[in-house]
Formats: structure tokens, sequence, C-alpha cells
């Protein structure tokens, strides 16, 4: 069989560039859990809403769709219920249904992000726009490193747990030290050894590196940039005043 | 010192495994937030908690440039996490008062680390800036959240606050600082990692 990386490349390859991705996050963040552009561009919000569920359909990831739409569901299910409740069961309802919706499409879209996007992907599109290596380091370490916090984190709970050392056991003052000491040691141990083969790989010399992985715009980035820029320039018209509908 | 001043990769890679740690710290106890007691107790309990990571951080800063590089992930992870751009500015400012305190003690002395990890601190009074430069507006955005919630977070936030945040900020970084060295003698040095 003939191996061609050049090939595999390119059937790993991505439906949307990482640039494109990063710009929807930041959309996003920006319009639909930040709440710019306010109550006008409220069509425009809930098209955008949709977007992240597309996308995760597109890329076949059922589970963190199936996961995305629960979170959506349970959160406009509290909102609906929520009249018919009593007293302060009815504030917490309204309360969790208000966080759920606003952030469920965000935290999808975020998830969408890290599961699609290789590190070498992020960091061949961010040297393409230009992002100096003091940005784009040590994002890059830091979502690498997320996944695994918090599975250390996991395991450090579990073995604390143990001994009583969790909130409402008998030793929940020590949680703080004997909680965050182990993670952070852990985590700093984990990242010295990818350090050094982030470096044995040529990361931060001071040559430009290349980069085996395919990015690049295709017609769907073009279309979504679009559609980016269409919201944006909704939200100035908005603020400089023109009636929009 | 007189070496090489010019941050290289491990020193970049270095700031983001301690901004990882610190951001995972923040993202856990911001969650909090949610519950409006919570809100202006952010201002007490992020500065107080992250001073272990940042202390530790502060061990491994032997050049100018990675304080303020820290500070300003710090702004485009809230930019993303949906806080708007006003963390960015108060991160810029922050990271650079924090960089020049730690580096008048030439990047050793433990008194000017707490008192630059007590400046850095002052950066999450950013989150709390949307709230107090356009009071009424923020409450707009947030009717879904329900009117009980908004009349919580009226009471507990009026606008005199907003001093007495930047201040608390500025002080528990001091006392989370304190407690990050105290931490760092007690654990880390003995594991090699400080």
């Amino acid at each position: 069989m003939a191996y061609s990386s050049e090939r595999s490349q390119e059937n790993r390859r991505g439906f949307l560039d990482p640039r494109t991705k990063l710009a929807l996050v930041l959309l996003l963040a920006l319009f639909v859990m930040g709440g710019l552009g306010g109550e006008a561009l409220r069509p425009a919000k809930t098209a955008m809403s949709f977007l992240p569920f597309a996308l995760l359909l597109i890329e076949r990831r059922w589970k963190s769709f199936a996961r995305g739409v629960i979170m959506l569901a349970t959160g406009y299910g509290l909102l609906f219920i929520m009249p018919r409740l009593p007293g302060v069961l009815n504030y917490f309802a309204l309360f969790c249904g208000g966080i759920l919706t606003r952030f469920a499409v965000t935290v999808v879209m975020g998830e969408y992000l890290i599961a699609t996007t290789t590190v070498s992907e992020f960091i061949s599109a961010m040297e393409k726009i230009r992002m100096p290596q003091a940005v784009t380091i040590p994002m890059s370490v830091m979502f690498r490193l997320f996944p695994t916090i918090a599975s250390e984190w996991k395991s450090i709970r579990r073995a604390m747990r143990m001994r009583g050392i969790h909130l409402g056991g008998a030793r929940a003052s020590q949680v703080l030290e004997y909680q965050l000491v182990p993670m952070m040691s852990s985590t700093v141990r984990i990242g010295e050894e990818l350090s050094a083969s982030a470096l044995t790989r040529g990361l931060g010399a001071p040559v430009r590196r290349t980069n085996i992985c395919r990015i690049g715009f295709r017609a769907q980035d073009f279309i979504l940039l679009a559609g980016c820029l269409f919201v944006i320039l909704l939200w100035i018209l908005e603020s400089i005043g023109v009636k929009l509908w | 010192m007189k070496t090489d001043n010019k941050l290289k990769g491990r020193d970049l890679i270095n700031v983001g495994i301690y901004a990882a740690i610190y951001f995972v710290i923040l993202f856990a106890v911001a969650m909090l937030g949610m519950i409006p007691i919570f809100l202006p107790l952010l201002s007490v309990l992020v500065p107080i908690l992250g001073g272990v990571p940042f202390m530790l951080f502060l061990t491994k800063v032997k050049k100018p440039g990675m304080i303020f590089i820290f500070a300003m992930i710090m702004g485009i992870m809230m930019l993303l996490t949906g806080m708007g751009p006003w963390p960015l500015l108060t991160c810029a400012v922050a990271g650079l008062l924090a960089e020049r305190c730690f580096r008048s003690g030439e990047y050793r002395s433990s008194r000017s680390a707490v008192l630059s990890y007590g400046l850095f601190s002052m950066w999450v009074f950013g989150n709390y800036l949307p709230l107090f430069t356009d009071y009424e507006g923020y409450f707009a955005q947030r009717a879904d959240y329900g009117q009980a919630y908004i009349d919580a977070v009226q009471r507990l936030m009026p606008l005199w606050m907003a001093p007495v945040l930047l201040l608390a900020c500025f002080v528990c970084g001091m006392i989370g600082g304190t407690i990050g060295r105290k931490l760092l003698g007690k654990h880390f040095e003995k594991a090699g990692l400080a």
C-alpha cells in the first residue's frame, strides 16, 4: 500500500478552516452570550445559534450533538414549566433555564472547535493571520492541557474522596490544599514533558516552521465568513441608529 | 541577570501551562458567580484561589514580558467566554503594573512577587465593568434570568461597590499571594517544582 501523508492529511481535513471556526466562536461569544446588539439582532442571533449544531452534524459528532440538544432542551423545558412551579422552585427553574439557554450554544461551538481542530492546524492557521508566537504558543498549550487537567482533577478528587477530603466530608477544610496542589503538580509535570516534546519538534525555534496539515478557505468558509460580516454590519447599522425592521 | 532577555519557546510554553491551570480554577470558581450572592464575592475568591498557580508561575518568570502575556491571554480567554472586551483593557493595565513590580524585585524578591500578584488580580475587576458602565443595559440583557435574580444583583451591586470591588481584588490578591507562597514552600519546593 502506498502511504501518502499528503493524502492522509487531505482525508483528515476538517469541514471548516480553523480561522473560520475562530471567527464563529468569537462572534457567538460576543453576540449570543455577551448579549451585544440587544433585541434588534434577535433574528440574526437565532440563526447563529443553529450553526454549531449543524456543524456538529456535518462532522458526524453525534455524541456532542446529542449533549448540546439535551442541554438546550432542558433549558427551554425549565423555562416552559417555570410559571407552573411554586415559590422558590419557580425562581430556580427560571434561573437555570436562563443560564442553560444562554450558554448551551457557545459551549457547543467551543466543543466543536476543540474537537475538530488539531494543534498543528491551529498553529498554522494562526501563522497565516500573522498572530505573534507570544499568543499562539501559550494558547495552543492551554487548549492541549485543558482535557488533561480535567481528567487529572477527576482522578485526584476520587482519590481524596476515599480519605474523606471532599466538600461535605469530614475533612472539607483541607479540600483546597489536598486537591489543588496535586492537580497543579501533576499538570506542571505533564506540561514539562509536553514542553520538551514540543521543543524537539521546533516549536518556538527562530526559523519559520513548515507544516504538513492542509488548511485554506473553501466555499463553505467564504459563505460563513460572509455571514459573520453581515451580522457585524447589521450591528454597526443598528448602533448608529438605523431602524432595521 | 545579564543573559538573553528575549522570550524563547520554553518561556511561552510555561506561560501556557500556568495560564491553563489558572484558567481552570478561575472557571470553576466563576461558575459560582451565577448565584447572586457570589457575584461580588468572586473578587475575593478568584484572587485567593488563583494565588497558588500564579506564585508557582512567578518562580518560572525570569524575563520581562511573561506576566504581561499571561494577563493578555486571560483577557483573550474572557473575550472567548463571552465577558466582552472590557477585561482585555484591565488585563493590559494590570499586567503591565504587575510586570513592572516584579521586575523591580529582580524577578526574585518574594515581597514584590506578592505585591505583583495583588496588582495582577485587579484585572478581575474588568469582568464587573460592563455592569457599572452601563447599569441599565446590563440588567436589560439579563432579563431572561428572571426578576428575582436582577433584584438580588441590584441590591448587592450598587454603584459605590465599584471601588470596593477593585480594592477587594487587590487586597485579596495579596492574601492569595501570601497563601500561595506558603504552599509553595510547603509542597512544591520539596517536590522540586518551584
